[in-house]
């Protein structure tokens, strides 16, 4: 099922950049102006590339926008001040940071001073002390704006790995949550680490998702959304086989069920796999309310989902072939908000729908103060001048608002739009060959689901392979205590999540 | 390995090539809601369609078109030369007869529309009194769209279990059965109104006779079972027991609701036939005149003993008149079908049976309650 | 000769998934007016006849898995190949192919004409078999995984279906039933007989069970498969014999949509337009998985890939498609589907069962007498 990708690592590639590696080894000259010049080449002279002398043969290096000033200021500045020159073992027992070397490699320290390191060089020496003073930009903890929920945690993931990954770290406080990192792209060097639980996911998924992100031969990579593209098992299916959140809640959740996660520096949307199709569609605040109310919110999101999908091809197919269908009550109703329609209904219903998709998309583009505005004036405006001039019936303008409206109530965006976009073809086939159309699309799409595959575990996963637990507990939500297994999608080494018995200890 | 852009790709090529299905838009079409078979005076049949068209100027309006042709079908087709609009039957509602054709062969009219898929199975069949195009054609004051009307007042009548159902399954249903026959609403003009006027009994395909409107109780009760009825009658003198009031009026009218109804047919003798009849009906009381103290047992029992014997003679009544047309409209015969083995039954051996048939009829009536205030 | 198929276990699926498989192999284009084949033979005891078809169906699944179970993890065509010999067992192979192509090719057709009858008089034959063979052709490329898969779905979706049958239960009436018995037992075999277009199906085990994890349990959920389609054919008779009366029976020539043209809803009315286009979820398992019965004969034969078997096999189907366009001669075809099908299905396979018992005592006596020597 795995697509061959133009990015995936080629052999004749790997010989070219090993060569370009070779050519950048040699060792460091103890001369002060040679090391600068040879520096200034590597970097290409950046316009903040600062070179202070602290003293005639104490020279420090370092990318002014790289590193925290504060630091640099306090640390090591000042540390160097008035001690005496010597060798430099004794400058990096001198300085208190904590992430400091000594390296003799040039390759090594030109990698370290774009990383944020101040280089430390000392006349007659061919080593050169690395003191690692970063500087972390990053927005504060927020509120998850694309997953927000009325219950549960509200906080998101931000930009900068580190933070994520002690966030993750907050929440599962365990020995067994490993922590594997990867360097991705040959020009962005993004850190990419792949989190999960040991001793409960399974060996072979992680060896299989390492492979393909080790794998990767691209040159950026920028969001996290790109990278679960590149692994997903079938890049060229619109459905997503990879969950994309900014939830760390949602995230340790799926460790916690034996997931994959997988987080990339510099996006805020966290991946996890293996997921199945209707895993996108249960939020994570089911699993904080009572099982009843959880169940009756799925159960509303099922019905929205179906209904987003068939409503409007359902009308076209009934308005455009089988007029027999429409009960006798709907049929004046419905024939006369046609009436001074000029186009036939899937003209019509595809109109409606393209201006829909225009308002969201006008309205996730502006500001977020004009979209709003956009949204309300836009909505209500064109829709009742649509009507009014006789380009739509009112009927279908109910039909299209209601399908829009429920493709919303997806948890997963990603999932959300698949849904809301799927509906143009199945309009277009209602349009010419009614429910026969409507029944050709849900036969493709059902096998299409069927074909696919979440890091090798099925994607239709609990329907199919079938296990009626799985399927009760996706589709409403169960109470907890019969819930002490862990899902069948990820194959988890161990199954049990809890004992059965007193999830309440009984009155005592 | 073949992509799914591929298949894609070619599904879209495939669709465009062959996007051309006939489209019915629903406010393309005029919609025939009820179609009325007459006899034609230059042609053989005539046809009255109602048709219900939606235009950008009227919104909706509703037409009347008469046409004559040898087929039902060429009838159709003239309609349409009539018509802006092409014209469709999957919404038709009612089929009506004209009596002088029902009284000639409706047999035809029947199979066309079973044959024709878009022709839905419920709709309802019923006979006019008189001719159809007047009673179509007609400007009533209050009644818009004539074909909408009849239909309500058919569906609402045997819904309400005031008529027997008379859809196009049932119709055909019994028509290609052996052991029953026809029996459909009548339906008439009334001045200003469209009301039922009784039933129509058939013999196979042609109609022979006739009843009220209020005997349908009875051939209701004799064929199906209630759920829930009303019926009405007046106990005459003779028939009221003796010491059921004080002064013993001349008559007693009651009136009960909620009737629930459980026949059995049993057959006795399969030489004669001979059939058992027994009716259990339960009902509750809504009316009574003269006030009868219905909280003594006894006379609860007189009056109920009363009632079954009134029933039971009009019950009788009603076989005797199918008996005299040769019209089993009671499905006596499905009956002597199913319990007699290896009866080989056709209509023409039933009608023979049938005429000399005898029917021990035992109505056992039981009042529930009287209402909430006594 | 060892022609055993040699599976990884991951080929394989789960036993109880062979419940949906037979299953949804059976209940096809059949169902939909079955009823009046029947009752032209049995008269209102065509519900006798079907639980008679049933029986017989038992007993053939019977046959038909005490022969896979001798040869272990086999199919029909390498049992064929083992028993005749290469020459005649591959004539033999090259007829049950035939044979499932022509089923293939009969739902299809059916399905066309149900489609053309009740929904669009005017559309092509070509364009409805085109899209139902691509769709088909999706769900084989994607392997027997996906083909069960369909399977399991189309009799889960589908179920809703059923309890459908109340509405016209309401005009049903018991008395058509009776007498119970009246025809004579050669009239209800007929009537059995006449199920078999209906029924057929359930031979796909010939060919799947190689493919069977725990070769056990087959039998239980082959005879339960074979028990829920018996029971779904014996309501869909009773209620239909309770709702026609004779002659409306023998002249409906869909009873089961017919059945349908009184369910309505106050969102909808005039059901059997929806399940007439439902059914297609009903027949893609029957064509995926005759399509791929074929497909694993063909490859005994030649060396050929999946992909461009299927595609040299639909190509065929299509064509064939277009020539057979009249009912008449759909009806013809599926007449021969029936009478081919009775004699592979019915007859063969107790034939089959009785000669690998021979072969088996042969060869054990064989082995006895090299052994003594």
């Amino acid at each position: 099922m795995k697509i061959q990708l133009p990015f995936t690592k080629s052999k004749k590639r790997t010989t070219v950049v090993k060569e370009t590696i070779k050519k950048d080894i040699g060792m460091i000259t103890p001369l002060k102006n040679e090391f600068i010049q040879s520096i200034k080449d590597a970097t290409h002279n950046p316009a903040d590339l600062m070179i202070k002398n602290i003293s005639p043969n104490l020279t420090l290096v370092y990318i002014d926008n790289l590193v925290n000033d504060v630091t640099l200021n306090n640390h090591i500045l000042a540390s160097l001040q008035d001690k005496p020159i010597d060798t430099p073992e004794t400058i990096k027992a001198s300085l208190s940071i904590p992430e400091i070397n000594i390296s003799a490699r040039f390759e090594v320290v030109v990698t370290a001073i774009v990383n944020g390191s101040v280089l430390l060089h000392v006349e007659g020496f061919s080593e050169v002390i690395l003191a690692s003073i970063p500087k972390q930009e990053s927005r504060s903890l927020t509120t998850p704006e694309n997953e927000s929920q009325v219950i549960g945690a509200q906080i998101g993931f931000n930009e900068n790995l580190s933070t994520n990954v002690s966030l993750v770290r907050r929440y599962i406080i365990s020995p067994d949550l490993c922590n594997e990192n990867f360097v991705l792209g040959n020009r962005t060097n993004t850190s990419v680490a792949i989190l999960y639980i040991n001793g409960i996911a399974n060996e072979q998924m992680i060896n299989t998702l390492r492979q393909r992100i080790t794998d990767l031969d691209i040159d950026a990579l920028i969001d996290s959304a790109v990278l679960a593209e590149m692994i997903d098992d079938n890049s060229i299916s619109p459905f997503p086989q990879m969950l994309l959140t900014e939830r760390p809640d949602r995230f340790c959740d799926g460790l916690l069920n034996g997931k994959l996660g997988v987080l990339v520096d510099g996006s805020s949307m966290a991946i996890i796999c293996p997921q199945s199709f209707i895993e996108f569609f249960q939020s994570q605040e089911d699993k904080n309310l009572r099982w009843q109310i959880a169940t009756f919110a799925r159960l509303l999101r099922f019905s929205a989902i179906l209904l987003s999908v068939f409503l409007t091809p359902i009308y076209v197919g009934a308005l455009t072939f089988h007029y027999e269908v429409i009960p006798l009550a709907f049929l004046v109703p419905l024939s006369e908000s046609r009436a001074l329609v000029p186009f036939p209904p899937v003209f019509e219903a595809l109109l409606l729908e393209f201006i829909i998709e225009l308002l969201r998309e006008a309205g996730a583009r502006l500001p977020t103060k004009i979209g709003q505005t956009i949204g309300i004036v836009g909505g209500i405006v064109i829709g009742t001048a649509a009507v009014q001039a006789g380009i739509t019936s009112n009927i279908l303008l109910i039909f299209v608002a209601l399908s829009a409206l429920a493709s919303f109530t997806t948890p997963s965006y990603m999932m959300g739009n698949v849904i809301r976009y799927i509906r143009f073809p199945i309009i277009i086939l209602a349009g010419f060959w009614g429910y026969y159309g409507i029944m050709l699309a849900f036969c493709f799409i059902l096998i299409h689901l069927l074909r696919q595959t979440s890091l090798g575990a099925p994607y239709l996963s609990p329907f199919y392979p079938p296990r009626l637990k799985g399927m009760a507990d996706s589709i409403i939500r169960l109470p907890l205590p019969l819930t002490t297994k862990r899902p069948d999608i990820t194959r988890p080494t161990d199954q049990e999540k809890y004992n059965k018995e007193p999830v309440n200890p009984k009155n005592s | 390995m073949k992509t799914l852009s591929f298949y894609i790709i070619l599904l879209f090529i495939v669709s465009l090539l062959a996007g051309c299905v006939q489209t019915n838009i629903l406010d393309k079409v005029g919609l025939v809601t009820l179609v009325g078979y007459d006899v034609g005076t230059e042609e053989k049949i005539s046809t009255t369609a109602v048709v219900r068209e939606v235009n950008p100027e009227f919104q909706s309006n509703v037409q009347v078109i008469t046409t004559e042709n040898k087929t039902s079908k060429g009838n159709r087709m003239k309609t349409n030369r009539k018509l802006s609009k092409k014209i469709m039957v999957g919404q038709m509602r009612v089929i009506l007869l004209s009596e002088e054709l029902a009284k000639d062969n409706i047999h035809h009219y029947i199979e066309t529309n079973l044959e024709n898929a878009t022709v839905s199975n419920s709709l309802y069949l019923a006979v006019v009194e008189g001719q159809m195009a007047p009673l179509l054609e007609y400007k009533y004051n209050n009644i818009e769209d004539v074909g909408q009307h009849i239909y309500r007042l058919l569906q609402q009548n045997i819904e309400q279990e005031h008529m027997i159902s008379s859809t196009l399954h049932e119709i055909a249903h019994d028509m290609y059965m052996a052991g029953d026959d026809i029996a459909m609403p009548i339906i008439k003009k009334d001045e200003e109104l469209v009301g039922i006027a009784g039933i129509a009994l058939f013999k196979e395909d042609k109609m022979v006779g006739r009843l009220s409107a209020e005997d349908s109780f009875f051939v209701k009760l004799i064929r199906d079972n209630f759920k829930s009825g009303i019926y009405e009658t007046v106990l005459q003198k003779d028939n009221v027991p003796s010491d059921l009031l004080k002064n013993k009026p001349n008559e007693i009218s009651l009136a009960f609701d909620a009737i629930r109804s459980k026949r059995d047919i049993k057959l006795v003798n399969p030489t004669t036939p001979e059939f058992d009849l027994n009716l259990k009906v339960k009902a509750q009381i809504l009316e009574i005149v003269p006030d009868v103290n219905m909280d003594d047992p006894k006379k609860v029992a007189k009056l109920e003993k009363a009632i079954s014997k009134n029933l039971t003679s009009d019950i009788i009544r009603i076989i005797d008149y199918g008996k005299s047309i040769e019209s089993d409209v009671f499905g006596f015969g499905e009956k002597y079908r199913s319990s007699v083995r290896g009866s080989n039954l056709t209509k023409e051996k039933w009608h023979e049976l049938y005429k000399n048939m005898k029917v021990n009829v035992k109505v056992d009536f039981v009042i529930m309650r009287n209402g909430v205030f006594e | 000769m060892d022609n055993s198929v040699q599976l990884k276990p991951n080929d394989m699926f789960n036993t109880y998934l062979l419940f949906f498989v037979i299953h949804s192999a059976q209940i096809g284009v059949g169902v939909q007016g079955f009823q009046r084949i029947v009752y032209q033979d049995a008269k209102h005891d065509a519900w006798i006849s079907v639980i008679l078809a049933g029986v017989a169906t038992h007993i053939v699944a019977f046959c038909m898995i005490k022969t896979l179970e001798v040869y272990g993890s086999n199919d029909l065509y390498g049992i064929q190949q083992d028993i005749y010999g290469k020459w005649i067992g591959n004539f033999l192979n090259a007829i049950y192919i035939f044979y499932c192509s022509i089923a293939f090719f009969s739902v299809l057709r059916n399905y066309i004409e149900v489609i053309q009858a009740w929904l669009f008089p005017g559309i092509s034959t070509w364009f409805l078999s085109a899209t139902l063979l691509l769709i088909t052709i999706y769900a084989f490329t994607g392997g027997l995984r996906v083909i069960v898969g369909i399977s399991f779905f189309s009799v889960v979706l589908a179920l809703w279906i059923f309890p459908m049958l109340i509405f016209p239960m309401k005009f049903a009436t018991l008395d058509s039933l009776y007498p119970i018995l009246e025809a004579n037992v050669r009239s209800l075999l007929k009537g059995a007989y006449s199920m078999t277009f209906t029924i057929l199906g359930f031979e796909i085990i010939n060919v799947i069970y190689p493919f069977i994890k725990d070769k056990k349990k087959t039998s239980k959920y082959t005879h339960l498969a074979l028990l829920a389609t018996t029971f779904i054919y014996l309501s869909v008779m009773m209620v239909s014999i309770g709702y026609y009366s004779e002659g409306k029976l023998l002249r409906t020539v869909w009873a089961t949509l017919t059945l349908f043209s009184f369910i309505s809803f106050p969102f909808m009315e005039r059901f059997e337009f929806v399940a007439v286009c439902f059914w297609m979820l009903i027949i893609l398992p029957n064509l995926c998985l005759y399509l791929w019965a074929a497909y694993r004969g063909v490859i005994r034969l030649v060396n050929i890939s999946g992909t461009k078997f299927v595609w040299i096999f639909s190509f065929i189907i299509f064509l064939a498609t277009l020539i057979v366009g009249s009912r008449t001669q759909i009806n013809m075809v599926n007449n021969q589907v029936a009478k081919v099908g009775f004699y592979i299905v019915f007859v063969y396979p107790i034939l089959l069962y009785m000669l690998t018992i021979l072969k088996k005592k042969f060869t054990a006596k064989k082995e006895q007498t090299n052994e003594n020597t």
